[in-house]
């Protein structure tokens, strides 16, 4: 087993399925933020992708694009792709880190395919998108002015299918 | 640049995406639209705001194939996208 330092990710399973509200002092995104929301045109954010496996998980992932150019505001896709390269079926399960720190909390992702299990086939390969956007007021705040590249990284690991990993205390 | 999860106070905290993870497709029925799009982000420098109407096809194929829930693109971000679309039908009657 990976170890108890990936204890997070059972964490973040539980909220995959509701509405995105993760406890902690970070503001819930809604439809209606998004349908309202107006783009920053003047405000291009260079977005780069990484990928990385855990040592043990054999499998091939990487970005589809390593930029994109993108304005808050404005909802955006983005590719990885991830091959299973053994002779079995794997499950992974991945997280993702956000640089800079303070800009994270003004990235926002749609959907994804991140905090649930994903099955591979033996030497199935498949496209894993990212549907995302840049808050608007990161424009509006002077933190970020001098903020005009944030880099997305995610992390594949491997799941036990069953596992419980037992949860801390939470709330 | 490091992409370890960090648990002290002060790392990032990851947040799950607002709308839940995206099925696998196993099948790649959506692979020509994704294929469309990544090709017109190679013909124009990679600029998100030229390749909305292909991301929006991308995103209507996986939800006409289940493959994504279905909602209104409104609420997806392209509603300048939809407002023209329902004009050129107008137009064409």
């Amino acid at each position: 087993m990976v170890g108890m330092s990936y204890a997070a990710v059972p964490l973040y399973r539980l909220y995959c399925q509701a509405t995105g509200l993760g406890g902690s002092a970070v503001a819930g995104h809604d439809s209606d933020q998004i349908e309202t929301m107006e783009p920053v045109k003047d405000r291009i954010i260079k977005v780069t992708f990484n990928a990385d496996v855990h040592a043990s998980l054999h499998w091939n992932f990487r970005p589809q694009q390593t930029e994109i150019y993108v304005v808050p505001g404005e909802t955006a896709l983005a590719f990885y792709k991830a091959k299973n390269s053994t002779d079995k079926p794997v499950i992974g399960i991945s997280t993702y880190n956000v640089v800079p720190f303070e800009a994270g909390q003004y990235f926002n992702k749609i959907q994804c395919f991140c905090f649930e299990e994903q099955r591979l086939n033996p030497q199935e390969e498949v496209d894993m998108p990212v549907f995302f956007f840049i808050d608007p007021e990161f424009a509006e705040d002077p933190r970020m002015a001098s903020v005009d590249l944030i880099t997305l990284s995610y992390t594949f690991f491997e799941a036990k299918g069953g596992h419980k990993l037992p949860l801390p205390g939470y709330q | 640049m490091s992409t370890a999860m960090n648990f002290g106070s002060k790392s990032f905290t990851p947040r799950p995406p607002d709308k839940g993870a995206f099925p696998l497709d196993h099948f790649g029925e959506c692979k020509g639209f994704k294929e469309k799009f990544m090709k017109c982000l190679r013909e124009n420098s990679f600029e998100n705001a030229s390749c909305r109407l292909e991301s929006k096809e991308y995103l209507e194929c996986r939800m006409e194939r289940q493959l994504m829930a279905k909602e209104p693109l409104e609420k997806l971000g392209f509603k300048d996208l939809t407002d023209e679309k329902s004009e050129a039908k107008h137009k064409k009657l």
